[in-house]
């Protein structure tokens, strides 16, 4: 798929997917790092 | 201490074969979403509505698991010990997934806002209420980091009871009220709906994010039940008073 960067919607599409994949995965390996810890 | 240990040992498999799979439908989700077809009036910018939808539909389900789990807190809490620990751990686990799920609808909605009425914010019944069932939530977490210790379980299952209210009103709000927002896709009368050639996305990514959920809430339900049992072992004197790492926040 074809994203033209440099038109606003394209963009914000962009950075919507990568706000979610950000804090998801963020506070997932948050969480991995607590856990690991946890075990010692 | 051998039935704990293959209980502990069957949950460890578990939670890594749950992390597999999860890893494939979230894969799997995010292929549907890119190779679905472009809509008509948007474009490409629609796709947002992939994620978008199914973490504020879920932000609408987890609420009621910390509900439900500050329910049973406050029943058992005077009855049974044990079981009133395992309800608070599992309110608190639901709380911070919640926060974390809403903050995505939100950002989400804000970016998409922006691209597709011009502006980042309005103040609508569904964005006000949804932006309230946060700011809730998000004070909950502060009670339980703030409050004094003896207190945290009652107080935070009270907040969380009153918080819970707020669902029903931001899921009808697009129903009860016109809005900014668009009126319901699913459910929403003979004019709603999505073409049938975007289910396959929306179901793949409503069920990644869902099995997502369900997994970091499980993980984060088990660690808070450790510092739980670190905490009991710390007050009845059996460890010395230096917490491990990860364990500076147990009380």
């Amino acid at each position: 798929m074809n994203i033209p960067f440099h038109t606003l919607s394209q963009r914000h599409l962009v950075y919507a997917y990568c706000v979610v994949w950000l804090l998801q995965f963020g506070y997932g390996t948050w969480l991995a790092v607590q856990w690991r810890k946890s075990n010692r | 201490m051998i039935e704990t240990s293959r209980k502990s040992g069957f949950f460890a498999i578990l939670g890594r074969l749950w992390f597999v799979l999860t890893a494939v439908v979230l894969i799997i989700g995010f292929y549907e979403a890119m190779t679905a077809p472009k809509e008509a009036t948007m474009g490409n910018l629609y796709r947002v509505f992939f994620y978008h939808f199914p973490h504020t539909i879920l932000s609408f389900i987890f609420p009621y698991l910390n509900c439900g789990a500050s329910l049973l807190f406050l029943w058992w809490r005077s009855r049974n010990i044990e079981r009133a620990a395992k309800a608070d751990a599992f309110a608190l686990a639901s709380a911070e997934v919640t926060v974390l799920y809403t903050s995505i609808g939100l950002a989400t909605g804000m970016l998409w806002g922006r691209a597709a009425w011009g502006i980042w914010w309005t103040w609508d019944e569904r964005l006000t209420t949804y932006l309230l069932l946060w700011l809730l939530y998000v004070s909950y977490l502060l009670v339980r980091q703030f409050s004094s210790a003896g207190q945290t379980g009652v107080v935070s299952a009270v907040l969380a009871i009153f918080a819970a209210v707020d669902i029903p009103i931001c899921y009808m709000s697009i129903r009860w009220w016109r809005t900014q927002h668009p009126a319901p896709v699913f459910g929403g009368g003979a004019d709603s709906g999505i073409d049938p050639s975007m289910y396959a996305a929306v179901l793949w990514n409503v069920a990644a994010w869902a099995m997502w959920g369900a997994m970091i809430l499980g993980y984060r339900y088990a660690l808070e039940r450790r510092r739980q049992q670190y905490a009991a072992a710390i007050a009845f004197g059996f460890l010395s008073n230096d917490p491990p790492p990860g364990f500076e926040g147990a009380r």
